[in-house]
């Protein structure tokens, strides 16, 4: 359980990063809490001969909330969210994600952006950010990109990052009257990767959905948003039916692989299970039943 | 004198683990392990192998054996692989980091072969090794073969799935040599026992070898014994004049560290149909792993020999078979075979209750015995009805039973007395120092040393430190394990502390703590014992579940007879850990292979391990009745977890209705009891 060797920087500068990942190419790699790379190299699964951490960086730590959006720098430590009058008002299903996120060790050395571009199907915050429908903020040497959430993770640990970008802000909507949303993890024990994970956030007028984000863990291979299953729910109010036809869908669309957390046919009961109780926390918190 | 709370030290960071030791030169070592589970090794280039150190593992501690000389674990493999994470080679480097660089660099060719991964398909298959007839490794038979005229015939599957010890520090050891004599620093059960592997392995004269045992962060039964990595590392410490250090790793621990359980029961029950059982048959399995010796060879009579448990059974019939297999040897876990005894009897007896339509609880009632009884496979139990009607009104099963979804096991308790234990207590400078011959790895021995000296001696408890084992501070022992050191290493301790009075009242005429303390004075007892002193234990366990199938304990209750408890905060420690284990092994906590013979739970998360979330409060209520030893002890650190899989496989039937038969309980059975939503 000990890294092969590595050269380590903590460049002061998102310019000097981007330095450091256009003369080192792919053998470099960027650090952020370390709470998933470290291991994956303790255990030699990976091997990176440079590793550039953004700890040094001061300004990428931050929540600032404005009237139509939330603004998080990629290095805020998870549980400074989860701490967050901001993001309790805001966002009950990232308190969900958050409290179950990992352990308490864990979740105050990982960072939001490090969860979001490791690119792990596994990670709990890309499928609450394709949910709300976030965008993410990427810097290169030509300035600033703006990528939604659903153009960003493009496969097991790939994401639309280029090589020499650095993922430095997470902006969600804010989501306006009559909304609310829920994640809702099963995990086998506590504090683990999950079998399952399932994101709803939805909108409501007069009690029928007019907006409404899906997304899912663990269940292919990326954090997967779910449109049929939005779509399905445009102008439902909440039944017991509609809850139930949407997860249907959901799990339709799923992709999940057997492993030592359950065959597919498990993975798929979870996961039907998990969608209707997130969709009826969902249409709870947004005042439609 | 100051009296360092031994708890506060352990979780203030202030403890000395054998990976704390740094001295001077000190190289650091890395194994080559075999990722094959069987396989020829055509050649090695590199690294420390066979050729270098041409030994075999000796059978010491718990469950040792000899015999079967062609079994025997090489220390580094030779010829041939037996499973995935045997020691092939070696490497060190005066870096940590640069050793584990090293391992890449040994070239190793293999010719892969055919895993036997089943140890019931392993009965029947080619046996494992040129010679060999068969891979049935211990094949006897306990009690007679008997006809019975049964009304009522139960048949059963069962299986306890190997489960890592996975103790929070892992194995280690600090080997260094002056010219003239080994010192190795371990986290250890037993000093002694590493200190005759030593001298058996690598032919050392007893004198040659000084082992000390550092802060031992748990044990669980694994490091009570004597293993490959150890020998290495005293062999390259000698070779090079150096010290020699090597930690485990979790990776290596989950691969290739001696797990529990593994063990398969084919039961079949005969009774009449007023609930009393006529007779029992079967098959005890243990799935051994691929070489002899040990746990894996003696544990299936073991197990055979307790099946009937606290029944008057009069008929029984156990055929007990250890079976290699292409796995790392199994060894002993904390209760070691107690656990699957009780699992195997007590699932048929609820079986047959539920056949009855009987309440569980009667059906034990009906076959517990009122007088002293030996069971045809010999085990002894006391008049175990007395018990159970106690049993039951402390533990309000009445009550429970009304409210919930409850489970009740019992069992008969067979700690490992033999053959006794050793004691020292050295008086010095106003001070008393005590080392037992078991080394408690996590159990605080000090609080009932000082219990015990308290009472003996008149003495301030303060005074009295307890000391971690050092061959050369005590120069016999035998080991912490098998629910023995209150009574053994207990006994042992009285013995030598009323020797200590006699000295004291031979000298002055008359005993006094100043007098005493005035002095100095060393008293050592070898405290013999050859028989073995069994207890009963019963276990009640309430759950409820949730929509996606999650069993949730919500009460636990040991019911224990525990003789005179020598020190309740050791009890109550004891019983919470063990119930813990048992939670585990019942729900979370296996080691499974794919049919190839890989491990599919690598890691620790897969593997499991119980968390704080996944635990109730317990309750333990003693039946009280002092032992006739010297401690007036009984056994207790393995009891919790031999009651607790029954009880809580029991409540989990009656909250869903599905049968139990394997341990640990698979997530995906227990959703099937719910319907779709």
């Amino acid at each position: 359980m000990m890294p092969p060797a590595f050269e380590y920087y903590a460049p002061t500068g998102v310019d000097e990063v981007i330095d450091l990942l256009e003369k080192y190419g792919d053998d470099a790699k960027i650090l952020a809490g370390g709470q998933s790379l470290i291991p994956l190299l303790k255990s030699r699964i990976t091997a990176i001969p440079y590793l550039i951490s953004l700890s040094g960086i001061k300004d990428l730590s931050y929540i600032t909330e404005s009237s139509n959006a939330t603004r998080i720098g990629a290095m805020t430590v998870d549980s400074d969210l989860e701490y967050s009058d901001t993001i309790r008002k805001r966002y009950p299903i990232l308190m969900d994600a958050l409290s179950k996120l990992a352990d308490p060790l864990v979740r105050n050395m990982g960072t939001v952006g490090g969860n979001i571009s490791h690119g792990d199907p596994s990670n709990d915050l890309p499928a609450v950010m394709l949910a709300l429908k976030a965008t993410f903020v990427a810097r290169g040497r030509g300035g600033n990109r703006n990528i939604k959430a659903r153009d960003f993770f493009i496969d097991t640990f790939t994401t639309a990052l280029e090589h020499d970008e650095v993922l430095t802000e997470i902006s969600i909507p804010v989501w306006k009257e009559h909304s609310g949303g829920s994640y809702v993890k099963f995990e086998k024990g506590t504090w683990n990767f999950s079998v399952a994970g399932s994101a709803v956030q939805l909108r409501l007028e007069n009690g029928a959905v007019v907006e409404a984000g899906i997304a899912i863990t663990s269940m292919g291979p990326k954090a997967m948003y779910i449109p049929e299953a939005e779509d399905y729910l445009l102008g439902k109010k909440f039944h017991k039916s509609v809850i139930s036809e949407a997860a249907d869908i959901v799990v339709e669309k799923s992709q999940p692989s057997p492993d030592t957390y359950g065959s597919v046919e498990y993975k798929k009961n979870i996961l039907k299970r998990i969608t209707m109780e997130a969709l009826e926390n969902a249409f709870r918190r947004s005042g439609g039943m | 004198m100051i009296s360092v709370d031994l708890s506060e030290k352990m979780v203030t960071g202030k403890g000395n683990f054998v990976d704390d030791i740094n001295l001077p030169g000190m190289l650091h070592l890395a194994f080559v392990r075999s990722p094959y589970p069987r396989a020829r090794i055509k050649s090695i280039k590199g690294g420390i192998t066979s050729r270098d150190i041409d030994m075999k593992m000796a059978s010491v501690g718990e469950g040792a054996s000899a015999g079967f000389e062609y079994l025997e674990h090489p220390v580094l493999a030779k010829e041939y692989v037996g499973y995935v994470g045997q020691p092939v080679a070696a490497v060190y480097s005066e870096n940590a980091y640069e050793a584990e660089d090293l391992v890449d660099t040994v070239g190793v060719d293999y010719e892969p072969l055919t895993a036997i991964v089943d140890p019931e398909k392993a009965m029947s298959a080619e046996p494992m090794y040129p010679g060999l007839k068969s891979n049935i490794l211990a094949d006897r038979y306990l009690g007679e073969d008997f006809q019975v005229d049964a009304p009522v015939v139960i048949e059963g599957h069962f299986v306890n799935h190997r489960i890592a010890t996975d103790p929070i520090e892992p194995r280690g050891i600090v080997a260094a040599y002056d010219g003239k004599r080994l010192t190795v620093w371990i986290s250890t059960q037993s000093v002694h026992t590493i200190k005759q592997g030593f001298c058996e392995v690598m032919k050392l004269s007893p004198d040659a070898v000084r082992v000390i045992q550092t802060d031992t962060g748990g044990a669980f039964g694994l490091k009570g014994g004597f293993y490959p990595e150890y020998v290495v590392a005293a062999w390259l410490a000698m070779k090079e004049g150096r010290p020699v250090k090597w930690i485990e790793t979790r990776s290596e621990h989950l691969l290739a560290s001696r797990p529990g359980r593994g063990v398969v029961g084919r039961m079949k029950l005969y009774a009449n149909r007023q609930g009393r059982i006529l007779g029992i048959k079967g098959d005890v399995i243990v799935d051994s792993g691929a070489f002899a010796g040990g746990s894996g060879e003696f544990s299936s009579r073991f197990i055979a020999m307790q099946i009937t448990g606290p029944y008057e059974i009069n008929n029984a019939r156990i055929h007990a078979l250890s079976v290699l297999t292409n796995k790392v040897p199994q060894g002993p876990y904390r209760g070691a075979g107690r656990p699957e005894a009780a699992f195997f009897m007590e699932r048929m007896v609820d079986r047959l209750a539920d056949e009855l339509h009987m309440d569980p609880v009667d059906v034990r009632m009906i076959n517990a015995t009122r007088e002293p009884f030996v069971s045809p496979t010999g085990l002894t139990v006391e008049a175990s009805k007395p018990f159970l009607e106690q049993a039951v009104k402390a533990m309000d099963y009445n009550g429970h039973r009304k409210k919930g979804n409850v489970g009740f096991g019992w069992f008969v308790l067979v700690p490992a007395t033999m053959p006794g234990e050793t004691a020292r207590i050295l008086v010095e400078n106003r001070g008393i120092k005590v080392w037992l011959g078991g080394t408690a790895h996590g159990q605080r021995h000090d609080l009932f040393v000082k219990s015990i000296l308290a009472d003996e001696l008149g003495v301030d408890p303060e005074i009295v430190e307890w000391q971690k084992g050092d061959t050369d501070q005590l120069k016999e022992g035998v080991g912490a394990w098998g629910s023995r050191s209150a009574m053994m290493g207990g006994s042992a301790l009285v013995e030598a502390a009323r020797k200590l009075r006699e000295q004291v009242e031979k000298k002055y005429g008359k005993y006094s703590v100043a007098r005493l303390l005035d002095g100095k004075w060393d008293s050592y007892e070898y405290f013999h014992y050859d028989k073995p002193y069994t207890s009963l234990g019963a276990n009640l366990i309430t759950v409820s579940t949730d929509r996606y199938g999650r069993v949730k304990v919500d009460e636990c209750i040991s019911y224990y007879d525990l003789g005179k408890v020598l020190n309740m905060d050791n009890a109550t420690g004891q019983n919470a850990g063990g119930c813990a284990e048992g939670i585990g092994q019942t729900l979370y906590e296996g080691l499974m292979f794919d049919q190839n013979g890989q491990m599919i739970t690598s890691s620790i998360a897969d593997a499991g391990v119980v968390k704080a979330t996944m635990v109730p409060r317990y309750r333990l209520i003693l039946h009280s009745s002092e032992s006739t030893l010297p401690s007036k002890a009984k056994g207790l650190g393995e009891a919790p977890t031999i009651g607790t899989p029954v009880a809580l496989s029991r409540a989990i039937e009656v909250a869903t209705g599905l049968r139990i038969t394997d341990t640990p309980i698979n997530p995906e059975y227990l959703i099937s009891a719910v319907r779709e939503p």
